[in-house]
């Protein structure tokens, strides 16, 4: 799963020039993070277990960050991910990333 | 330049946040006692938050009759042969052992709000400084002629999951060669708004590989329903001539059930079932009335905060509640529930309250590797919750789309009964 991400954290890089990455953690407060990721959790397992839905635990920060901008713009096409992404901002992004960052994943 | 941040460092944040914010309400001796009323998708993800996020700072008391929980959210997939039963059951061992919960297995009676006390159904109480109502659903037996209790196991409603669910496949697996059988789904508003449609996909489903002559007839109380048109394509596409939609300007309503003939007369027709579901009209939750925040036959919230317009003091979440275009679901529920927690905690041990976001994804199983889905976000305005964007599944996908959709709807279980219970 992990070398599904980084094809994805690349190709968005690649493909995007939204992307900035030297600025997509500025503002990241994990308390934030915390709270906002009640709306992940829901269907990311929080095991960090991926049963039929990614997980995201232990993700590197700047990959989740760059992923999430992707949705956010529409590089990545998931109906789902895009309607999250719609509505977070850079630093909801950055606190997300951060908190997923810091959970341990299931290995 | 990068800000590099390491996992070492991060998780030396939460329990360094998470200790200064349970000092002071630990440092006033009593700690403050929060009840929760129910079990599901609500009151199990609000039990666990609150407990887990306060660190134990906070008292919590989990009130749930059942000792195991089975979960109406996949039970059309059992009922069509896609999950076993014992895997939509549930424990509360996870909320207990690991998050510190005090976990009841009893009947809340009725609650004093005077003296903020719950009482229990064999005379002990639980004492709240917020209690947190999430009952689901009543059903009103009496908003069908001819419908009562007793008739639960002729016409199984199977609308709170457990027995009623297996009860119903049995009828279904048991049905004559060639038989009908005939759902009536629930007027508006009711838990699960696509459930009824996906209920007959899976029966149809069933019929299909056991009994392929067989019918279905849906008698609607309404005239559109929940991804009508996803539906109703699946239906064309998967059981050709099996299912026969009819609404209620063709019928005319519904004018009396007898189940002991299993006979449900419409104007346009008596219909004489093989077997049938009987879904009532539905409103919040006994305990809801008994403890008076409802208007009628719900529980209208503060979108802020879910807390009862009638009572500062209780939260009422999921079914119960009055969540204007939030559907009652098992998702809308666990994401209030969120908002409640955070709201909670803040207001007995002083820790930060965020903004309320809420969010909601319904998927359904129209027939093997076929699913499709619904959902949207909402933000708390100041009368009601509001959609902020949403999206549906399109008519035009491909089988690879839905079958991944299908898949999706297997880790969502996995992540909100994870969510719930451990």
């Amino acid at each position: 799963m992990r070398t599904f991400w980084t094809f994805f954290f690349f190709a968005t890089i690649f493909c995007s020039s939204h992307a900035k990455t030297d600025n997509l953690l500025d503002g990241a407060d994990l308390g934030y993070g915390e709270y906002l990721s009640g709306e992940c959790v829901t269907c990311h397992s929080k095991d960090g277990v991926d049963k039929g839905i990614p997980a995201i635990n232990g993700l590197d920060a700047e990959v989740f960050a760059s992923i999430m901008h992707a949705y956010k713009i529409g590089d990545m096409d998931h109906p789902v991910m895009m309607m999250v992404a719609s509505r977070l901002d850079e630093e909801q992004i950055a606190s997300l990333a951060v908190y997923f960052a810091a959970m341990p994943d299931a290995n | 330049m990068v800000t590099k941040f390491s996992r070492r460092q991060f998780t030396g944040g939460i329990l360094a946040g998470t200790t200064a914010l349970a000092m002071p309400s630990l440092a006033f001796g009593a700690r403050p006692r929060v009840a929760v009323i129910g079990g599901g998708a609500g009151g199990a993800t609000a039990a666990k938050y609150i407990a887990k996020d306060s660190n134990g700072a906070i008292d919590v008391t989990l009130i749930e009759a059942s000792k195991r929980y089975y979960t109406c959210f996949y039970s059309n997939l059992y009922l069509g042969g896609f999950r076993s039963y014992a895997s939509i059951g549930h424990n509360y061992y996870g909320l207990s052992v690991n998050r510190g919960v005090n976990v009841v297995h009893e009947w809340a009676t009725s609650v004093d709000t005077a003296a903020k006390v719950v009482n229990l159904g064999h005379g002990g109480q639980v004492s709240y400084d917020r209690l947190v109502l999430s009952p689901g659903i009543s059903l009103k037996y009496d908003s069908l002629p001819g419908y009562s209790p007793e008739m639960h196991s002729r016409m199984p409603h199977a609308w709170t999951s457990g027995t009623q669910v297996q009860l119903l496949r049995s009828k279904v697996l048991n049905m004559k060669k060639g038989g009908t059988f005939v759902m009536v789904p629930p007027p508006n508003p009711y838990r699960c708004p696509p459930g009824p449609y996906e209920r007959v996909s899976m029966i149809a489903h069933l019929l299909k590989e056991r009994n392929p002559t067989a019918k279905i007839i849906i008698l609607d109380p309404k005239p559109k329903f929940s991804k009508q048109g996803l539906f109703m394509a699946g239906w064309e596409k998967h059981y050709p001539g099996m299912i026969d939609w009819i609404d209620p300007d063709t019928h005319g309503g519904i004018k009396s059930i007898n189940a002991s003939s299993m006979e449900i007369e419409t104007d346009l027709d008596t219909f004489k079932a093989d077997a049938a579901s009987v879904v009532p009209a539905q409103q919040a939750g006994s305990i809801a009335m008994a403890a008076g925040v409802t208007d009628g036959d719900w529980c209208p919230i503060n979108p802020a905060n879910m807390t009862a317009k009638a009572d500062p003091n209780i939260y009422v979440l999921g079914d119960a509640s009055v969540a204007s275009s939030m559907p009652k679901s098992g998702f809308s529920a666990n994401s209030q529930a969120k908002v409640a927690a955070n709201h909670i905690r803040g207001e007995l041990s002083g820790s930060r309250v965020y903004e309320a976001r809420y969010a909601n994804t319904c998927w359904s199983l129209v027939a093997t590797d076929d699913g499709i889905k619904v959902g949207a976000n909402y933000s708390a305005g100041p009368e009601k919750i509001d959609v902020v964007s949403k999206f549906v599944s399109q008519g035009d996908e491909s089988a690879d789309v839905r079958k991944a959709t299908y898949q999706e709807s297997i880790g969502w279980y996995e992540g909100i009964t994870t969510d719930m219970f451990s």
